[in-house]
């Protein structure tokens, strides 16, 4: 980056304005000068080195020591690196294997629950008159806006164990008074996978069902009708003839779910009162409770390494997807 | 492809054929459309009930809410629960909180990533490819995968219990939201326009102030809209780095609420409080939704 021949170029320029030059470059607004695009973006990757780059450096070099007490941290001198143990450690605990199988199995329950009943409802969008469909959207936009926390504690009134109005539904419809009382929390395998799972569904919908809409209407409803006349039914023209035109889309959306899903925290954080029982751990609470909560700093940046390694895969391909759809533009 | 020749084919020669097969499909759909809507209207009543329940109990008296059967409509309405919340000393510090902290991430993370985002639209330099890529992953990492560096980092940069150490935390999901959407917005701006602009005697400046800033407008209050409801719903950077200095958001603040043992219980105060918490965000998304849904697809899909 010489700084005399950037001189030149801007003389150039000036002298011999001539547009044929440089026409793939510095096009309009201010053109001439190579470092300021580098100006431009010098804030954004400082404040993202500061928060984001140096703190993933320091969680790996934290994964190398034994700051797992509150006092370590606040004294490094404390500390030292202890190497691998710490992974050794971590990788031997059988909560650590017990928590990561139970969030692939949350996550594919989210994932393939919210995807399936989203494609249903987009698609039952399509059929409806439209003040259904203008209903159905203002409700999910209600739904969309309802901050994650805020989620959670509706969701734990809906479903107490006293007063709560599940319940009271599920008794009206035959129940007993037994049903009226049924606590939803006492298993963490109902809670999870039952009324968690609700909860995160939920909130999920409204940018599944409107996204897939609008990704729908995009099918040219020509090729549905031809492939009716080559005498296909409703699901063979659906597989053959919609979801490669909406497969984009669709491909984008599982990797979202599968992003949000996987590291889900505030839902179930504030449904089980702000200290989930160990039933509930999921990799993002577990990485909560053993960090934060009992200050076992360097385990949890294990736990964290690994969460980012088991979500990588996915990354890779949600990555390449989009590349590959904004290559189209 | 095959299917479209094959349909031109088969059609034009048998015109008549076509016609009643038209009329029996839309004879068919009008009768299944009332059972479409039926069940379109069932699943927006299950969305909808929690919003619903949430509202109807902030009227509730105290009467309905321990009643031994839930009530589904309140036999009279009280605003005690609202009262009740507005008496909690930690709740308008709180809601403070939380409007410095977003309006903070919103202004720094709109200008940073505007900039960034001209830059990437309008110039070919080296990097740039490998800058929106970088983007893209610092988006997908967790946040909450660094939450214990991003803390250990605030601490020795004296930046925990601070408003500040926030709202830069929370440029993480800002800036590179912004650049990925703010770059498909200048890049539809034809580079012509600002040539044009400076060829009429504007300067570079003037050409940015006058031409790409008013037409990347739609786009700032899209992302910034998005930007505010990120930052108004976060809860665990802040939760994590604001614990040691006693201030609280109203996330924070929603969530002690409901766990101290003398609100626990109160279900009406805690859904009003839950209500008056998420209604900035209820009312930036009626207001912005068809734009939102719109900028947040694009951010998320097309970048």
């Amino acid at each position: 980056m010489s700084v005399t021949s950037n001189e030149t170029l801007v003389e150039a320029e000036a002298v011999a304005p001539a547009p044929a030059a440089a026409p793939k470059r510095r096009r309009g607004f201010f053109a001439g000068g190579h470092y300021i695009p580098y100006v431009m973006i010098l804030p954004a990757v400082a404040a993202l080195i500061g928060v984001m780059a140096y703190p993933l450096y320091s969680l790996f070099d934290l994964s190398f020591q034994n700051v797992n007490r509150y006092a370590q941290l606040v004294n490094p001198s404390l500390s030292r690196y202890i190497g691998l143990d710490g992974y050794t450690k971590v990788l031997s605990d059988d909560q650590f294997w017990e928590v990561v199988l139970r969030s692939v199995y949350f996550t594919v329950e989210l994932v393939v629950l919210s995807m399936v009943l989203g494609m249903l409802f987009a698609l039952l969008l399509n059929r409806v008159s439209p003040w259904a469909k203008v209903t159905v959207i203002t409700v999910l936009m209600f739904v969309w806006a309802i901050p994650a926390i805020v989620t959670g504690t509706i969701f734990k009134w809906l479903f107490a164990s006293k007063g709560g109005v599940i319940d009271y539904i599920g008794y009206l419809f035959g129940g007993t008074s037994e049903t009226k009382n049924y606590d939803w929390f006492a298993d963490p395998t109902v809670g999870l996978y039952v009324v968690s799972a609700a909860v995160i569904i939920w909130g999920a919908l409204p940018f599944l069902v409107i996204g897939l809409h609008a990704a729908l209407t995009q099918v040219p409803k020509e090729l549905i009708e031809a492939s009716k006349l080559d005498g296909a039914n409703a699901l063979q023209s659906f597989r053959h003839v919609v979801v490669p035109v909406i497969k984009p889309f669709l491909l984008v959306s599982a990797s979202l779910s599968f992003i949000w899903d996987f590291q889900v925290f505030a839902q179930i954080f504030s449904l089980r009162n702000s200290s989930p029982e160990p039933g509930y751990w999921n990799i993002g609470i577990y990485l909560y409770e053993k960090g934060i909560v009992s200050s076992h700093y360097s385990d949890s940046s294990v736990i964290s390494i690994a969460m980012i390694l088991l979500m990588l895969a996915v990354l890779v391909f949600y990555i390449r997807q989009v590349i590959k759809i904004g290559a189209q533009d | 492809m095959a299917a479209t020749d094959v349909h031109a084919e088969t059609v034009t020669p048998l015109a008549a054929p076509k016609v009643r097969q038209k009329v029996r499909t839309t004879g068919q759909s009008r009768a299944m459309t009332w059972v479409w809507n039926t069940i379109a209207l069932g699943f927006a009543a299950v969305m909808g009930f929690p919003i619903y329940w949430m509202i109807i109990t902030t009227f509730k008296t105290n009467k309905d809410l321990i009643a031994k059967d839930p009530t589904f409509w309140p036999s009279t309405f009280s605003f005690e629960s609202y009262k009740t919340i507005f008496d909690d000393p930690a709740f308008l510090p709180g809601l403070q909180n939380t409007l410095l902290i977003t309006i903070g991430s919103v202004l720094l993370g709109l200008v940073v990533g505007f900039l960034a985002a001209v830059a990437v639209a309008r110039f070919n330099f080296r990097g740039r490819n490998f800058f929106i890529v970088t983007m893209l992953v610092i988006q997908m990492v967790p946040l909450l995968a660094i939450i214990i560096p991003l803390f250990i980092v605030m601490k020795t940069a004296d930046m925990t219990g601070t408003i500040f150490g926030v709202v830069l935390a929370y440029l993480v999901f800002t800036i590179p939201y912004v650049i990925w959407t703010l770059r498909s917005f200048i890049v539809n701006i034809p580079a012509e326009l600002d040539e044009a602009a400076m060829v009429d005697g504007c300067t570079k400046w003037g050409a940015f102030f006058r031409v790409i800033l008013p037409l990347t407008l739609p786009g700032l209050i899209t992302t910034g809209v998005y930007s505010w409801i990120q930052a108004w719903n976060e809860f665990i950077v802040a939760n994590t780095l604001l614990s040691s200095g006693g201030k609280q958001t109203s996330m924070i603040w929603l969530t002690f609420y409901s766990t101290t043992p003398t609100r626990g219980a109160d279900f009406g105060a805690q859904m009003a409080g839950a209500l008056l918490v998420s209604l900035p965000v209820i009312i930036l998304f009626v207001i912005f939704q068809k734009k939102l849904s719109a900028g947040l697809t694009a951010g998320a899909v097309k970048g």
